[in-house]
This record gives C-alpha cells, structure tokens and sequence, in this order.
C-alpha cells in the first residue's frame, strides 16, 4: 500500500498535506501524482508559496554570536579542565604581605596547589587543613535553595566547573555586596562573574566566586566568609588565587 | 644536553590549523588546542543551543557541559566523521538531554494576532524587525519541531544530518520540518486567513499512514 488511495488528488488540500508535499514527506510516487495537481491549483499553490517564504525568513535569520560573558565562562572551564595537574599561581605577593602585615592567620588562603585546586590553609586556629583527598562536590545546581556545593580546602580546584555553571550569590545576595567583599580583598571587580556559588567549604559556609584575571586565558578564583567580609575588611578573603595555563 | 621538547607542534594552534590538526594536537597534550577549536565553532553552537533551549543561561550551562564532555572524549575522535559534525552532536545531545528533562516550559507569548494574520505589515518592516519576529515564532514552535527546524532551515544542516544528530529517522525529520513551517507560515503572517484555517487533516489520511511516510 503506498498511500496514494489516502491522498485526496483533488482540492481542497489541508495545509499539512501540502507541507508534507513541500518537505518531501509523501511517498515519491504519491509525490509525484499529486504535485502537478497541488500547482495548477491557485489557493494550494499560495500555501506552497507561503511555506517558501517561511523556509526564506528561517534561512535569513541572522548569526547569534556568543555573549562575551557565556565565552569567558567556558573558557575558564576548559582552562581548567586542560590543568588536571596544574600549579596554580601563587596568591598575589603584594596581598600577602599586605595581609601579614596585617596579622591575618585566620582564614588566609595560601595558595600553592595541585589539581588545578589551591592547598588552603584554613587557619582560625592555627591549624592548616592540609588532608590530601579530592572535594567531595554535592550535586550543584543555580538554585538558592540546593545544598552548597560541599569542597574540600586541599581541593578547591575540584568545584570551578560546578561554579562556573552558578550564578548563585547565596547569602552575599547581590553583585553589589560581591563587589564590597572583594574590595575588602583589595580586588577590584566591577563586572558580573563568571561564576558565582555558595559552597561549604570544610564545614563553613562559603562563597566562591570565578572572575576574569584580566589577562586572556586566566582566571581569579576568589573564596569569600559571606558573615565577615565586606569593604576595608580583608579577613573575609579566604581564598585568592589565579587559575592560568601551565 | 636534553632539551625538553613539547609533545605538540608549537604553531598547531595556529588560524591556519585544521580541526582535525588541532584535534590531533589536543590529543597530544596541547593545552591550547581544544579552546582555539570552540573559538572556531562556539558562535553557531551558541546560536543551535540559544535557538532550540530559549534560554541563554540553559543554553550556556548545555554548552559548558558539551565542550567538557567533548574535551574528555576528543583523544578517542576517530577521522571517520567531521569534526564540526562530532561537535555538534555532542551540543545537540547536550540540549536534548535539557529539553527531555524540563518536559514542560512556560512558551513566549506572541503578539496578540488571529491565526494568519500578519503580526505587522511586512514591507513596513525592516529585517531586524523581521529576524526579532521569525525567532520568537520560532520559540513557540514545539521543542520537537523546533529542533528539526534550526538545524535543516536555520544552520543548513541537511535532512540526513540532522536524522543522525537527533537520533531519529529521515522521514521524521521531514515530518516535523512540515508541521513547523506550517505553523510558522500561518503565524508569520505568509498565509491567508482561510487557507490558515482550513488546516484540517485530510479525509483519509490517519496518523498510521503518516507514520509509515515518516519511517522512511
């Protein structure tokens, strides 16, 4: 059976009749009875007409180039993905200085890593949390109301694909607040970042976020204490340090 | 003296640099090939993900998602197929995968307008004006036709390619290339009222008989 007994050959056509005619739907025999038929036809020839004409506005329809800010995110996702192993650049030198001239023990990120990640030393107490193992990431999702993405300080490097994917201030709530946090850091951020999520960071509530470094094919990677930091406050950086190429 | 030579040619990256040199490249530890492959592709992967997804955080997470996926996965590409062609299926499934899992998603309302007629007079718009309304014609469409759409009539992608990237058959391809250009012809304003609204399925013509068309 090849259908041609289903197919009315006389108008009047129903519009999907014809457009399975115009896309080459119908059997080639069918086809081929029916579309002088379908042509000599005035109305049905102003439908075939009318499915040209959309099939010329979908072809004209213009480039959509990538946003700037979608690029850099999967750019910095793939920096990291290609540094599996790679040693992170230190925490900025002029910071750190800053910071030990300032006394800052507590919650002061020393960056020297592996895995793509930064060795932290979390230190309220002294204690540098130096336990090898990888982060042990919770499912991640942009919802406020996921559990944060559980990291590990000896593995930071494990959650930037998960961040990047975020745009979940948590409790910093705003880019504004962002912003006075890592003002407070000394860094000086005016744009959205690339990623942003709330984490857990062995056992403390965190906020990580991923920023452009400025220099193609780097990344910032900035973890902030959402309950301390804030402008002229730079206890509330607890990790600072740039992703780059090896 | 050992010098330590780089497992990668070092102008591989370079503009000149074929995709499959530079997933060759990849493969052999450049850590720069693979980024200069999507720099290549990423503005018609972002325009198929935005057009079938709708939604530019959905369609950056799917992007995100397919180019770590086909990072990982490049070392095993073998030649027999294109590399764009391998890209893109590897995006495609990443947004199929989204649609499936939302299922349902509130649709962009259009402008108010009957069926067929036109939403404003067409040689009183410019193309931009034009471009904005095919695409959010294009949004109402159904996830499964909209599909079938971008990749044949908006990035040229042939029926049998774009069998393969779906998954499904040639015929269904066709079917559901149909059905969406009719409806994108009556909300575009190309189709007259009566003709419009006389789209009542032919006598005779049942949804076994269009499945057998479409399985071919």
């Amino acid at each position: 059976m090849t259908g041609m007994e289903r197919v009315p050959m006389g108008p009047p056509w129903s519009l999907d009749l014809i457009a399975d005619l115009h896309a080459g739907v119908l059997p080639p025999e069918v086809a081929a009875q029916l579309r002088p038929r379908v042509e000599a036809d005035a109305e049905a020839r102003e439908v075939l007409q009318a499915l040209d004409a959309t099939l010329e506005d979908l072809q004209a329809l213009p480039p959509i180039p990538m946003p700037d800010d979608v690029a850099a995110r999967i750019d910095a996702a793939l920096a990291a993905e290609a540094r599996p192993a790679a040693p992170v650049v230190s925490l900025d030198e002029a910071r750190k200085r800053r910071n030990r001239r300032l006394g800052l023990g507590g919650g002061v990120l020393v960056a020297a890593a592996a895995a793509f990640g930064v060795v932290l030393a979390v230190s309220p107490g002294g204690k540098q949390a130096d336990t090898p193992g990888d982060a042990a990431p919770a499912p991640t999702s942009n919802s406020n109301v996921s559990a944060p993405l559980s990291v590990r300080g000896d593995n930071l490097g494990a959650a930037v694909g998960d961040v990047l994917k975020a745009q979940n201030y948590g409790p910093l709530e705003t880019q504004d607040r962002l912003a006075g946090c890592l003002q407070g850091g000394g860094i000086a951020s005016t744009s959205k970042p690339l990623g942003i999520s709330p984490i857990n960071l062995d056992g403390k509530d965190a906020v990580m976020a991923i920023l452009p470094a400025g220099v193609v094919g780097q990344f910032r990677l900035v973890v902030l204490d959402p309950k301390t930091c804030g402008p002229d406050k730079p206890e509330g950086v607890l990790a600072d340090t740039t992703i780059k190429p090896r | 003296m050992i010098c330590d030579r780089p497992r990668y040619p070092p102008n591989v990256t370079a503009a000149a640099s074929s995709d499959a040199d530079l997933i060759s490249a990849h493969a052999a530890g450049d850590p720069y090939a693979f980024s200069e492959l999507v720099k290549r592709h990423r503005d018609r992967m972002w325009a198929v993900a935005l057009r079938t997804l709708r939604d530019p955080e959905e369609a950056a997470d799917a992007l995100q998602e397919a180019f770590i996926s086909a990072f990982r996965a490049a070392s095993s590409f073998r030649a027999e197929s294109q590399v764009t062609t391998w890209l893109h299926r590897i995006v495609v499934n990443a947004c199929l995968d989204r649609m499936r899992r939302r299922q349902t998603r509130p649709t962009v309302p259009l402008p108010e307008a009957g069926p067929g007629e036109p939403v404003a007079p067409r040689d009183a718009m410019s193309d931009r004006e034009t471009s904005l309304m095919v695409q959010q014609a294009l949004m109402e469409l159904p996830e499964e036709q909209r599909a079938p759409i971008v990749l044949v009539d908006v990035e040229g992608y042939s029926v049998a390619e774009t069998a393969q990237l779906l998954g499904i058959a040639e015929g269904t391809v066709k079917s559901r290339c149909a059905r969406g250009r009719a409806k994108l012809a009556k909300v575009l304003g190309h189709l007259r009222n009566r003709i419009a609204d006389a789209n009542v399925p032919a006598d005779g013509v049942n949804v076994q008989e269009q499945r057998q068309w479409e399985g071919r």
